[in-house]
């Protein structure tokens, strides 16, 4: 390569970091140890290629990798890929990978393995994947280290779509021109990542070993790791307690249980590793009937409930107050966006004004309140809401439902008002956007724009900013938009929500990226 | 009124008297006894019982325990009595026309009745509210759905046993015609043997509620005792208060019941010994 | 020829009752709105159509309800029970894991519930009126009004939480390596609590039956004889009375065999026992329909497994019994 090819790599490399040879090998990181953890529930199945569900994402971080990681600050640094780079342009990327990656099957990896699974594997999967790859005008594979994606018309945030939960590349000699699902290698579950799947004995637990063929020199230090099933909160708190398990993450642990954990002497808890994620939860109004249609409704909605208090009293503390559809966690954050504080005479005031005036009872309105069927937590929100609201004349009535029954109704718009919590993967364009654009009102689709809520602006100012080439024009488009959103009190935001994970204090190194406990363990040791 | 006396003289039934009246009172009263709503978060969570203003304690998010007992007693006590009526009416109805039709009627009837008995039943309901959705109705539904085949049993029994007798022979052959014969002869005699065995289907009514709450398939926006005792589970270990005093309730009303029931039996059929209702 | 005769019909009446069962099952839970694609498309993270027309195409949720009904019994007879979505498995291999450990449950259950309700009530009896026989009337009436998860709550709160005699939760314990021995010993521990919790409303049933039962038989001609003999009390307790009152207990039991079953749901919840009814709390959340269908199948099975050995046992008892002769 020339001095201007590699001054280009240089540049755009821009925080890649330091290239993972040797750095390792720094002191204090004794190899050897098994880690003991829970997953809750057990995963289907253990190709997060083809399933993504939250428990096979977080034991499949070890078993497959991609090409990049991100940083608590949401920078990419090397996955698979050594370096990368950006053409002017915005439409090529070209991303050089590192040496000698091999299969647990010892098969080598190369860039036909990524374009593979980027294009074949993940578009036929993957329904997130799909969204940005969909995207693509082609990927080669010039050679067996280099990666050349390019894309149709510019799209900022496809650097954040190369984590192992988003694009984790599996083989293309084991699942070329077969049927995915029914392709026998995915009980072997075949991955790249530095564990490999030893044994799994459902109901009891999953067995990882070290992948002596890892890429990265003296990586992963810890020789196994036990994912143990345990369905039931309490028992997964005694054994966090006793020292069965050695960790616990998102919420293998009850709010409740937290702040006497927290002060035990052998644990140590963090709420960070979560930042790639930032589940963000709110109160989802349907636009589509009155009297949530009218933005002063929304409002008051957001007036009358203490969401501080309800930090405090139902999470126990955990997570921060949502001021807007963007975490604080997420790249391009606003903070400067309308208030909405606790200010139930304001909520009252508002109604007022919308002419629906208290009647029997004080009541002014009655709404369904569809509650999220995933747990006792949710339950709790769901009463604090309705305690809340109701001070203020809306009368809430709670409707409990399944899993199944709860997906369709939101997907089919056949509710008043839910809670419902999303991923925001990084990037507003990835998980943002979705709940808010007009062109993402698609019925019968979970996790689509559900609310109803139309802004031609909100789609111009998204439209523009997942094109735009440099971070500062997106910076001010994605800060116009979210004040405008915030002002409109497009849904009720309540939450960041924060998920303790605990570990034992002597486990070091565990959270290191924005994906947490998701990602690959590589550097956790034992001191 | 020598039935009456009879019920007096047993102190199982007295005793279970003076408790269900006490539970009664309290549903009804509960505004005026405890005027707190007991879904407000009046207090920090977890307050152990004789904290000021909470003489029962908090649960997990600060509300009052003994509020939620007053206010459940309603809940727990309507829907027993609800779907003990919907039961006795699905109940009597069947067993009615199974004895008084006989034959294959009473056969394809006694079969059903015999299928609703055979599969556990628990799971049947709790199939029911599921799949309709946990509302109050389909609670009652679904416990009435169960309970039943007993009180068709029974009647189809005591119509089997009175079809036959003279008294209504006569009034046959003097022209009365089925319905009236059904009506003004049979069913007042078959009255004291349904009426004990329907109450002690409320007692039976409100375990099954309490438990569907308990597995979080009750009405969300009713606090029964059940839903108390659910919500309390996770949280044993830091606030026993929280499961001890529902529980207990569901306890102490449930047994008044059952001696009432059957002190009441006792005092209707002497000479029968004492059997378990099944 | 009779016995042969007999099991026929018991094997024709099981099926019947088995059609008719998951012909209900299957109305029952596709008359709810939703379906299963929805769910899992939902819990990936995103949805959108090619993946549910996937989802659909490939569990044959596309189909016409009496199609799907029609292959679903089919298959029921021949001992396939589908495949669950949400755990990508034959439902039969996931129902067969659990079994056993509900089977431990409500075997032990019901053993220990007639066991010693007949014990109690034949204590209870021959010492009519004395106060032994008060307490366990009183003690009977109690367990008979508790809510059986409240119960088990107590108990926890009880020989866990407060004594830690006994663990709280699950079937076994977490991580510890014991040898084969030990290992029996850690699941019996387990298995204390939740058996006691079970049994203890039934075993009340028994015992005041069996009291009655046994009141009632004392005041029999043949137990005046046979004291008249000069036998001593214990053996006309043993040799005449018990076997004689023990008949409605046996019968009762396999009545009440349903609703023992039905109440390993609440118990397996409580204890997080790692048995079918758990399974059944799973399942609904998820809407999982043919875990469901193959739970309730296998679990009314169960039920008339229990019912034709007690009636087994009814014969041993009293070879002059007819099964016909069960009146309602």
């Amino acid at each position: 390569m020339n001095r201007r090819d590699f001054a280009k790599l240089v540049l755009a490399a821009g925080a890649a970091g330091p290239i993972p040879f040797g750095i390792t090998r720094a002191a204090g990181q004794t190899r050897g140890g098994v880690l003991t953890t829970v997953i809750q529930p057990e995963p289907p199945i253990l190709v997060s290629a083809l399933n993504q569900q939250a428990p096979t994402l977080t034991v499949c971080g070890k078993i497959y990798e991609s090409l990049l990681t991100y940083d608590f600050d949401l920078t990419p640094k090397p996955g698979m890929a050594q370096s990368w780079e950006r053409s002017p342009d915005g439409l090529t990327y070209t991303f050089k990978l590192f040496p000698g990656i091999t299969f647990h099957d010892g098969s080598p990896m190369t860039s036909e393995d990524v374009v593979f699974s980027v294009t074949k594997a993940l578009m036929e999967a993957h329904a997130r994947a799909r969204g940005t790859f969909s995207r693509l005008a082609s990927a080669e594979a010039p050679d067996p280290l280099t990666v050349v994606f390019k894309l149709k018309e510019p799209f900022a945030p496809f650097l954040h779509a190369f984590d192992a939960t988003t694009a984790p590349i599996i083989s293309k000699a084991l699942y070329e021109n077969t049927d995915l699902r029914q392709n026998p290698n995915n009980a072997r579950a075949i991955g790249t990542g530095p564990f490999k799947l030893k044994e799994w004995v459902k109901g009891s637990h999953i067995h990882l070993v070290r992948h002596e063929g890892y890429y990265r020199n003296g990586e992963p230090y810890l020789d196994e790791i036990y994912y143990r099933v345990i369905p039931d909160a309490a028992s997964r708190a005694v054994a966090l307690e006793s020292g069965t398990i050695q960790l616990t993450q998102w919420n293998d642990v009850e709010a409740f249980d937290v702040p006497r954990l927290k002060a035990l002497p052998n644990l140590d808890m963090t709420t960070k590793g979560y930042e790639f994620y930032a589940p963000h939860l709110w109160l989802e109004m349907n636009t589509r009937i009155a009297p949530m249609n009218d933005r002063r409704f929304r409002q008051a909605v957001l007036y009358a409930i203490d969401r501080e208090a309800l930090r405090k009293r139902v999470f126990f503390g955990l997570g921060k107050v949502a001021t807007g559809p963007v975490s604080s966690k997420t790249r391009f954050y606003e903070p400067d966006v309308k208030t909405y504080e606790y200010a139930p005479a304001k909520a009252a005031a508002l109604l007022d004004e919308m002419g629906l005036k208290p009647g029997a009872g004080g009541k002014r309105v009655s709404l369904k309140y569809l509650v999220p069927p995933y747990g006792e937590l949710w339950q709790r929100v769901a009463e604090y809401v309705r305690q809340s609201l109701g001070k203020v004349g809306i009368d809430i009535v709670l409707e409990g439902i399944d899993v199944g029954g709860w997906a369709a109704r939101c997907g089919n718009w056949e509710f008043e008002i839910s809670a419902p919590w999303t991923y925001q993967y990084g990037d507003p364009a990835l998980g943002v956007s979705r709940s808010y654009i007009s062109t993402n009102i698609r019925k019968g689709i979970l996790f689509s724009n559900t609310s109803g809520y139309s802004n031609p602006e909100v789609d111009r100012l998204f439209e523009e900013a997942a094109v735009a080439r440099d971070d500062a024009t997106r910076q001010a488009l994605y800060s116009r938009v979210q004040k405008i959103l915030v002002e409109d009190a497009a849904v009720a935001w309540l939450t960041e929500l924060d998920f303790p994970t605990f570990t034992d204090k002597r486990i070091k190194d565990l959270v290191v990226t924005g994906s947490g406990v998701n990602d690959t363990f590589a550097r956790a040791y034992r001191a | 009124m020598g039935f009456v006396r009879a019920f007096l003289r047993n102190p199982g039934g007295v005793i279970g008297l003076v408790l269900l009246v006490a539970v009664v009172v309290v549903a009804i009263f509960a505004p005026l006894l405890v005027p707190v709503d007991p879904w407000e978060m009046v207090g920090a969570p977890f307050e152990p019982p004789l904290s000021p203003d909470l003489p029962l304690g908090s649960d997990t998010m600060g509300r009052d325990i003994a509020a939620g007992l007053a206010h459940g007693a309603r809940v727990s006590l309507a829907i027993g009595l609800a779907s003990t009526l919907a039961a006795l009416l699905i109940g009597v109805a069947i067993g009615a026309t199974a004895g008084w039709f006989g034959g294959v009627v009473d056969a394809v009837l006694m079969r059903i009745a015999e299928l609703f008995q055979t599969i556990p039943g628990f799971i049947l309901a709790v199939l029911l509210v599921a799949t309709l959705g946990p509302s109050l109705a389909h609670e009652i539904l679904a416990i009435a759905a169960i309970s039943w085949p007993p009180l068709a049993r029974l009647t189809r029994g005591e119509f089997l046993r009175l079809k036959n007798r003279d008294f209504v022979r006569a009034a046959a052959c003097q022209g009365e015609r089925p319905a009236a014969l059904v009506l003004r002869h049979i069913l007042p005699n078959a009255l004291a043997p349904i009426i004990v065995t329907g109450s002690l289907t409320v007692a039976t009514a409100i375990l099954i509620e309490s438990a569907l709450s308990f597995l979080g398939l009750g009405d969300p926006n009713l606090m029964s005792w059940g839903y108390m005792v659910g919500a309390a589970r996770t949280v044993i270990r830091q606030a026993w208060w929280t499961s001890v005093f529902p529980g207990a309730a569901i306890l102490v009303t449930v047994l008044a019941i059952n001696l009432v029931g059957e002190a009441l039996n006792d005092a209707l059929n002497p000479r029968l010994a004492r059997r378990s209702g099944a | 020829m009779r016995t042969m005769a007999a099991l026929a019909a018991w094997i024709a009446r099981t099926l019947a009752v088995i059609l008719v069962i998951a012909s209900v099952n299957f109305a029952l839970v596709h008359a709810a709105p939703g379906d299963p694609a929805q769910v899992i498309a939902g819990q990936s993270g995103a949805s959108d159509e090619t993946l549910l027309r996937q989802l659909r195409a490939e569990y044959g949720l596309d189909k016409p309800y009496p199609v799907q009904l029609a292959t679903y019994l089919g298959r029921v007879l021949r001992l396939d029970l589908g495949y669950s979505y949400r755990q990508q498995r034959p439902v039969l291999g996931l129902v067969l894991e659990r079994l056993p450990a509900t089977l431990l449950l409500t075997g032990t259950a019901f053993a220990l519930a007639l066991g010693s309700g007949i014990l109690l009530g034949t204590l209870s009896g021959v010492r009519a009126g004395r106060w032994s026989d008060t307490l366990i009337g009183l003690v009977a009436l109690v367990l008979y009004a508790m809510p059986v998860f409240w119960l088990g709550l107590m108990l926890v709160l009880v020989f866990s939480v407060q004594l830690e005699w006994l663990p709280a939760f699950g079937y076994r314990s977490v991580g510890a390596t014991l040898s084969p021995l030990g290992q029996v010993g850690d699941v019996l521990a387990h298995l204390i609590l939740p058996v006691l919790s079970l049994a203890a409303v039934y075993l009340a049933v028994y015992a005041r039956l069996m009291r009655s039962s046994i009141v009632e038989v004392a005041a029999q001609d043949f137990v005046k004889t046979a004291r008249a003999k000069g036998l001593t009390r214990g053996r006309v307790i043993r040799d005449h009375m018990i076997r004689n009152a023990i008949l409605p207990v046996v019968t009762v039991a396999g009545m009440q065999a349903g609703a023992l079953v039905g109440g390993s749901v609440v118990v397996e919840t409580v204890f997080a026992w790692p048995g079918l009814g758990r399974l059944v709390f799973e399942a609904l959340s998820q809407r999982d329909y043919p875990v469901l269908l193959g739970i309730f199948l296998v679990m009314s099975v169960l039920v008339i497994v229990i019912n034709m050995l007690t009636d087994l046992l009814s014969r041993l008892i009293d070879p002059r019994i007819d099964a016909s002769a069960k009146a309602a």
